[in-house]
């Protein structure tokens, strides 16, 4: 899998191209905080993505979730008054229950209508980007910035842990370990499982599948409209129209490039925000943005290509297939 | 009033018939058993491809077919993945969306804006085009129109369902190793639908980008691919249904221009949020009107499987 990825990275570029963004990436700290202020928000749409799959469902909505959790963030950075902390922690749990309650309709039908969630949840996404752009040209707008279309700047700021890399990435990391203990180690965690890889086997033992999946749904929303808070709170310091930058569509490839396991989400989204800060660094070479969108889609598709050549190697070994 | 609606049902068939074009393409896929998430890239690729044959002195004919051509060789890189080397498909759908995108994007660049050089220019049929309503909106447009509308899900439902073929590919759908048994090349029939498939995607690009919108910028397509996929579903990947969910979101989307238009006290963001509302609206009532019959039944069996021979 690795190896498609790289593979199709150094088949596509030169070689120098290769070694001046791994250069820009880690030759000094201050690529590697941008590299991190990437990181964090893909770890944490990964996340999201990887709990749904965990149940065997697609949540393709992370980037609505997202908008939805920087829009509730926003409103409460910009109308409440406290200390930093308090404001922060507001700040935090309205993006998580937007993000849960942008995932809401979709879950519900899901559990109780078998509605196919990957449409609903998607389609949920067009109407968050449609909803920012209105309160971003209309009654959110800061009027003091005549330029680009956002909000008033929120005067609440995650302390940075770095220079530039806020606490965000901490409590994205943080949250990564503690999603893994939930689904490893615990019975809420094994039913899920169990949900996932069989929903009739886990309701004839008993096991309340619905509820599991509304769960792990909203926990999913949530987890994305964190995502969302932390990039207002920690790096954008305002809502604007294109504050997602496809996280959320790129969690998902986070996701399944992690094998829906919650601890794999950390490697995987690492090799992603790799990719994508070198496609920063390959814009700063003049290859056009949409040429290095382009190059982004087809690196993912040697990796899904590549994750299954990989099995094809490891086949013959396993004694007794038929 | 009559206007009104004249203007409507013109705009819906236009609209409408982008999404039909598509969903008739991902139906014959995924009757095949592949779930092409790629649709948006496909389109947008189709579109630009159809703008680029035009400024190149095409006509709008060709364009399309252009469209079509580069739809089905996209198609089939994607098909070589999913199907012949059996990657993941959700994943390679959305790497084909982004990889779509983006190519379109950085090829049509110096399009971007334009008007398109050719189009699907209107075809007035004489005595039809002077009927009140139906006039205008139906006998006063190209004729490719009568084509995505009424030969092709025709077309499409008499193959599916009446011949030899048709019942070899949605076999392969509900249950690849007993076709295999009897003698059905699975992977051919997946390989010939997806590319199928693709290339009436790219169509649905080029008449985006030649009859509807007529000019390319980036993000044309706005996650029609989308909706496309929704449609089947909602149409219950019936090719006749489908039509009918088609002019319903056509008629949808053109209810969000009038409101525009005409001024209406809703923020156009919110007229444009409708079609999507609208889909899952489709989705969700259905089923919640009728709790017993479960939509996902309809749906082919293998739907998003990968098939290996050896596997049980």
């Amino acid at each position: 899998m690795f190896g498609g990825m790289v593979f199709a990275l150094c088949g596509y570029d030169p070689e120098k191209l290769v070694f001046d963004v791994a250069r820009a990436s880690f030759s000094n700290l201050f690529g590697l905080e941008d590299l991190g202020l990437i990181w964090s928000p893909l770890i944490l749409t990964g996340l999201a993505a990887a709990v749904a799959l965990r149940i065997g469902l697609w949540n393709i909505g992370g980037e609505g979730q997202f908008y939805a959790g920087a829009i509730a963030a926003t409103l409460v950075g910009l109308h409440v008054q406290a200390p930093v902390g308090v404001a922060l922690v507001l700040m935090g749990l309205a993006g998580f229950v937007a993000g849960a309650a942008w995932i809401l309709v979709p879950a519900l039908a899901r559990a109780w209508l078998a509605v196919d969630e990957s449409i609903t949840t998607l389609l949920l996404n067009f109407v968050a980007v449609l909803l920012v752009t209105y309160l971003c040209t209309g009654p959110m707008r800061d009027p003091a910035n005549a330029v680009t279309a956002a909000s008033a700047h929120v005067p609440y700021e995650i302390p940075p842990l770095l220079d530039d890399l806020h606490w965000g990435f901490a409590v994205s990391v943080a949250l990564v370990f503690a999603v893994a203990l939930l689904f490893g180690r615990s019975v809420w965690g094994y039913e899920v499982r169990v949900a996932g890889a069989n929903r009739h086997a886990a309701a004839y033992a008993g096991m309340r599948v619905r509820r599991r999946i509304m769960q792990v749904f909203l926990l999913s929303g949530g987890l994305a409209g964190l995502a969302g808070m932390l990039e207002v709170a920690g790096t954008v310091h305002r809502l604007e129209g294109g504050i997602s930058n496809n996280f959320g569509y790129l969690g998902l490839m986070v996701a399944a490039l992690a094998g829906a396991s919650p601890l794999a989400v950390l490697p995987a989204s690492f090799l992603l925000a790799l990719l994508l800060n070198a496609g920063i660094v390959l814009q700063s070479y003049g290859v056009s943005k949409y040429a290095v969108l382009a190059l982004t889609g087809l690196v993912l598709m040697s990796a899904a290509v590549g994750e299954r050549l990989a099995y094809y190697r490891l086949a013959p070994k396993i004694p007794g297939a038929s | 009033m009559i206007e009104l609606l004249t203007g409507m049902l013109a705009t819906a068939l236009l609209a409408g018939g982008v999404l039909l074009l598509g969903a008739l393409g991902e139906v014959i896929a995924e009757r095949a058993g592949v779930f092409n998430l790629g649709v948006e890239g496909l389109m947008a690729l189709g579109g630009v491809t159809g703008i680029i044959a035009v400024a190149h002195g095409a006509p709008a004919v060709a364009g399309m077919f252009c469209a079509m051509l580069v739809g089905a060789v996209f198609g089939s890189v994607f098909a070589a993945s999913v199907v012949l080397l059996r990657a993941n498909q959700t994943l390679c759908g959305l790497a084909l969306t982004v990889a779509g995108g983006g190519l379109a994007a950085a090829a049509g660049q110096s399009y971007s804006g334009q008007p398109a050089a050719a189009i699907f220019g209107p075809v007035h049929i004489p005595v039809l085009a002077a009927l009140p309503l139906a006039g205008r909106a139906v006998f006063s447009q190209n004729p490719i129109i009568y084509v995505i509308w009424i030969i092709l899900p025709l077309a499409l439902h008499v193959l599916l369902f009446r011949t030899r073929w048709g019942i070899s590919l949605r076999a392969v759908g509900e249950d690849p190793a007993a076709a295999d048994a009897s003698g059905v090349r699975v992977l051919r029939v997946r390989f010939a639908a997806v590319v199928a498939g693709a290339a009436l995607a790219g169509a649905a690009g080029g008449f985006l980008s030649l009859a509807y919108i007529t000019s390319w910028s980036d993000g044309l397509t706005g996650g029609r691919g989308w909706i496309v996929i929704a449609l089947v579903i909602f149409g219950g990947f019936k090719p006749l249904n489908m039509v009918l969910g088609a002019l319903l979101f056509g008629l949808i989307t053109a209810l969000g221009f009038v409101g525009q238009a005409r001024d209406w006290p809703i923020p156009p963001a919110f007229l444009s949020m409708m079609p999507y509302l609208a889909t899952i609206a489709c989705m969700v009532v259905p089923p919640l009107l009728a709790r017993q019959r479960r939509s996902r039944f309809l749906a082919p069996a293998s739907l998003g499987v990968p098939y290996f021979r050896e596997q049980r």
